[in-house]
């Protein structure tokens, strides 16, 4: 399953600083294709920052980031062009608020891709479906509940065919009750062998679905391990304090 | 009301020429506006000068002297295309200033969120904005944009002076002619510029319940 | 109102003293320019008359145009306007027992004629000032002192105009009123431009921005005669415009003075030389004084 040729995404010696502030220190990052690794650590430490960096939504001050060998570009077409490679879901799921739900995941396929609209709306209500919310395809995004807008904001990245798929906390801003219908769905697009990084607080999805963890502290990665491993005997003192506090209950 | 009856045509011509002057200078303000507003906001720090200094001298700038500028100044450097022409380029690039000023204000009632989610999609800049940005913006912008095109309306009556036989000029004749029916004049041209002004404010309702978010 | 033998009489008083004067100083050299001089008269007006109340107060005030040439313009520096309007003010002072230099020159525009009568801002108006009924209906117009027509001023090197018939599609301007505008716009299909002085106008000829000026014949040859070799009139006349004085009509006796006034310079010779001094410059004849529109009471 892990093809370890040419990683899908490699971070080489990447710093960051907000300010004095030194968010990204020392990364040093692989995920190979079809990989599933998600990212853990407490808050500020840094974890969605990277994220956001690998499709350039944030800049870096030092380093490399190559996706698929390639080496992010600065602002232009051609960062345009990866940034349609590289999906991504985001925490307060950012739907177009005037497009119909049909057409958010229409829209990348037709303006950036080029494709027919036609085509492009029969794969949409393809990807609809395959989450769970084509009863909603004529509605706005206002109309729908958080689960139901971040699972079309999930088949919006796909409907861009990315080889990377990014999650930015994408349970965050949900509900309870709706979390594991947007869970379910990203431990589907697992199994089918999508290339992802996941930023999240799930626990049960990083066992469930990951092929490794990441543990973030300070703007650093203190480890990594498989999920199996990282949760039963972190190495790390930060990480066993951070999982101390948030397996407790 | 024989001023009416006698002249109706003279003076239909005269709101024509009246909403030719505001459909060019509109049209001008609403893409220069837009440019304008783009520019200020794009990530190029050099447009983002351009659209500040822009926005600075056009909206500080009386009208009139713009209108000055345009009838006597621009023909003094060979850029002379007419009347209508010139005083459209005054009144467009005057109304751009503001038409840029409530559009970049609409760009920032929208949510940062819609345009990193349109380039995570891989739009370029100008797509995102197209696409994504503009369209909500212009909706919020839609109630300020109304004022800057209402206030344009009345602006035209400027030109009255500068060789556009406009709704204003025409009322001028008609004073000198019909002395003693001034007040009706008056009230019936102004009433003239009222409905332009009421089909506006229709159009911006329109607008405004057309782009709604649910 | 002084009878024409009284006015003779007058005459021959002035002549007298004129006579008498003459060793002295020739009080008119200030006046240097061509104008006709007019004999000021010791009169007489009924108690109660506004005639009676000017002479009293030794002052009128005139309201002329300050840029038409020939008939009613104020040159830069000058305190004086000239032109035939200018003269015919002269020319009803005179008749009211008062100097040239008694007159209070105020400059009125096409769109404040009929106000400034009203508010007393001016006692008369003539300023190219056509008798129409509307305009009877709020001020007095007596007269007329003067008869043209709407007709049309081009470059000097331009054949492409000969009449009304030749200005489909050209771009004419125009000031005074609604009228001209209509007959070129909806009659001969010119495209009419807009401004609020005939200076403008003439201005925008001269560079080319417009094709044609149309008003009352009069003034454009006011304007041809100051732009000798660069503008000319062309074409018959294609209305018919009566010029009047305006006065207001709180003082109705005011018509019968005037028409009397005017009566006088077309039978003694100053309305001819006053045409003469101004209008008449470029070549033009006077012709036969108009037929006066008796006065309503």
């Amino acid at each position: 399953m892990v093809d370890t040729a040419t990683p899908m995404v490699a971070m080489r010696g990447v710093q960051k600083w907000f300010g004095e502030l030194h968010v990204l220190q020392d990364i040093d990052f692989e995920v190979a294709a079809g990989e599933v690794v998600v990212v853990i650590g407490p808050s500020g430490s840094g974890k969605s920052t990277l994220c956001r960096t690998i499709n350039r939504l944030e800049t870096i001050d030092e380093g490399t980031i190559e996706v698929d060998g390639k080496k992010l570009p600065a602002e232009g077409k051609q960062l345009a062009e990866l940034r349609a490679d590289v999906g991504m879901v985001f925490q307060s799921f950012n739907l177009f608020a005037h497009k119909t739900v049909l057409e958010n995941v229409t829209l990348g396929p037709i303006k950036v891709r080029g494709a027919k609209k036609s085509d492009a709306e029969k794969r949409a209500h393809e990807l609809l479906e395959r989450v769970g919310v084509e009863a909603q395809a004529a509605k706005l995004p206002a109309q729908l509940s958080g689960g139901q807008q971040q699972r079309v904001a999930i088949a919006r990245a796909l409907a861009m065919d990315p080889k990377v798929m990014l999650f930015d906390e994408p349970t965050s801003a949900l509900d309870p009750e709706m979390i594991k219908e947007v869970l379910d769905t990203m431990i589907d697009l697992a199994k089918g062998g999508m290339t992802m990084i996941v930023v999240t607080h799930e626990m049960g999805f990083a066992r469930t679905a990951a092929d490794r963890v990441v543990f973030m502290s300070d703007g650093r990665i203190v480890e990594e391990n498989t999920p199996e491993e990282f949760f039963t005997n972190p190495r790390s003192d930060r990480a066993k304090d951070f999982l101390g506090k948030i397996l407790k209950h | 009301m024989d001023w009416l009856t006698d002249n109706y045509v003279n003076i239909l011509r005269g709101f024509g020429e009246t909403l030719r002057l505001l459909g060019a200078s509109g049209a001008l303000a609403l893409v220069l506006g837009t440019l304008v507003a783009l520019a200020r906001v794009s990530p190029v720090p050099i447009l983002r000068g351009v659209g500040t200094f822009y926005v600075t001298i056009f909206r500080n700038t009386p009208l009139l002297v713009l209108i000055l500028i345009a009838y006597y100044g621009l023909p003094e450097i060979g850029i002379d295309f007419g009347f209508f022409i010139n005083i459209s380029l005054a009144m467009g690039t005057y109304t751009a200033a503001f038409v840029a000023e409530a559009i970049r204000s609409g760009f920032n009632g929208v949510p940062l969120g819609q345009a990193e989610a349109a380039r995570a999609i891989g739009m370029p800049f100008m797509t995102s904005m197209s696409q994504v940005v503009l369209p909500q913006a212009f909706r919020l912008v839609v109630p300020p944009m109304a004022s800057v095109y209402i206030a344009l309306t009345k602006n035209t009556s400027l030109a009255a002076t500068f060789g556009i036989a406009e709704a204003t000029f025409r009322m001028r004749g008609l004073f000198n002619d019909y002395a003693s029916q001034m007040i009706q004049i008056f009230v019936g041209i102004s009433l003239g510029y009222i409905l332009i002004v009421a089909v506006i404010s229709w159009i911006a309702t329109a607008f405004e319940r057309r782009w709604a978010v649910a | 109102m002084t009878s024409i033998k009284a006015r003779w009489a007058a005459v021959a008083a002035a002549a007298a003293l004129t006579l008498a004067a003459c060793g002295d100083a020739g009080s008119s050299d200030d006046a240097s320019d061509d104008t006709p001089e007019y004999e000021v008269e010791d009169v007489n007006f009924d108690e109660g008359t506004r005639m009676a109340e000017l002479n009293e107060q030794g002052s009128v005030k005139i309201g002329v145009k300050f840029d038409q040439p020939g008939i009613g313009f104020r040159a830069a520096g000058s305190d004086v306007p000239t032109g035939f309007d200018a003269e015919l003010g002269k020319i009803l002072a005179a008749d009211l027992g008062l100097e040239p230099g008694d007159i209070e020159w105020v400059e009125t525009i096409s769109a404040n004629r009929e106000q400034f009568l009203q508010n007393g801002t001016v006692d008369f108006v003539i300023a190219s000032y056509s008798i129409t009924d509307d305009r009877r209906q709020v001020v007095g117009q007596a007269g007329p002192y003067y008869v043209t027509g709407q007709s049309l001023l081009v470059a000097a090197d331009d054949d492409s105009i000969n009449g009304p018939d030749d200005l489909e599609g050209k771009k004419v301007c125009s000031v005074t009123g609604s009228t001209p505008i209509k007959l070129i716009e909806e009659e001969y299909g010119a495209t009419p431009a807009g401004f609020d002085t005939y200076s403008e106008c003439v201005d925008q000829l001269l560079n080319g921005s417009v094709d044609a000026v149309t008003t009352d014949a009069a003034i454009l040859l006011g304007y041809a005669a100051e732009n000798e070799g660069e503008l000319k009139v062309v074409g018959e006349p294609f209305s018919e415009e009566r010029y009047g004085v305006g006065y207001s009509q709180d003082y109705p006796e005011l018509c019968e003075f005037i028409n009397e006034s005017l009566t006088e310079a077309f039978e003694d010779g100053d309305w001819e030389s006053a045409f003469d001094a101004t209008l008449g410059k470029g070549g033009s004849e006077a012709g036969d004084p108009p037929a006066l529109d008796p006065c309503q009471s």
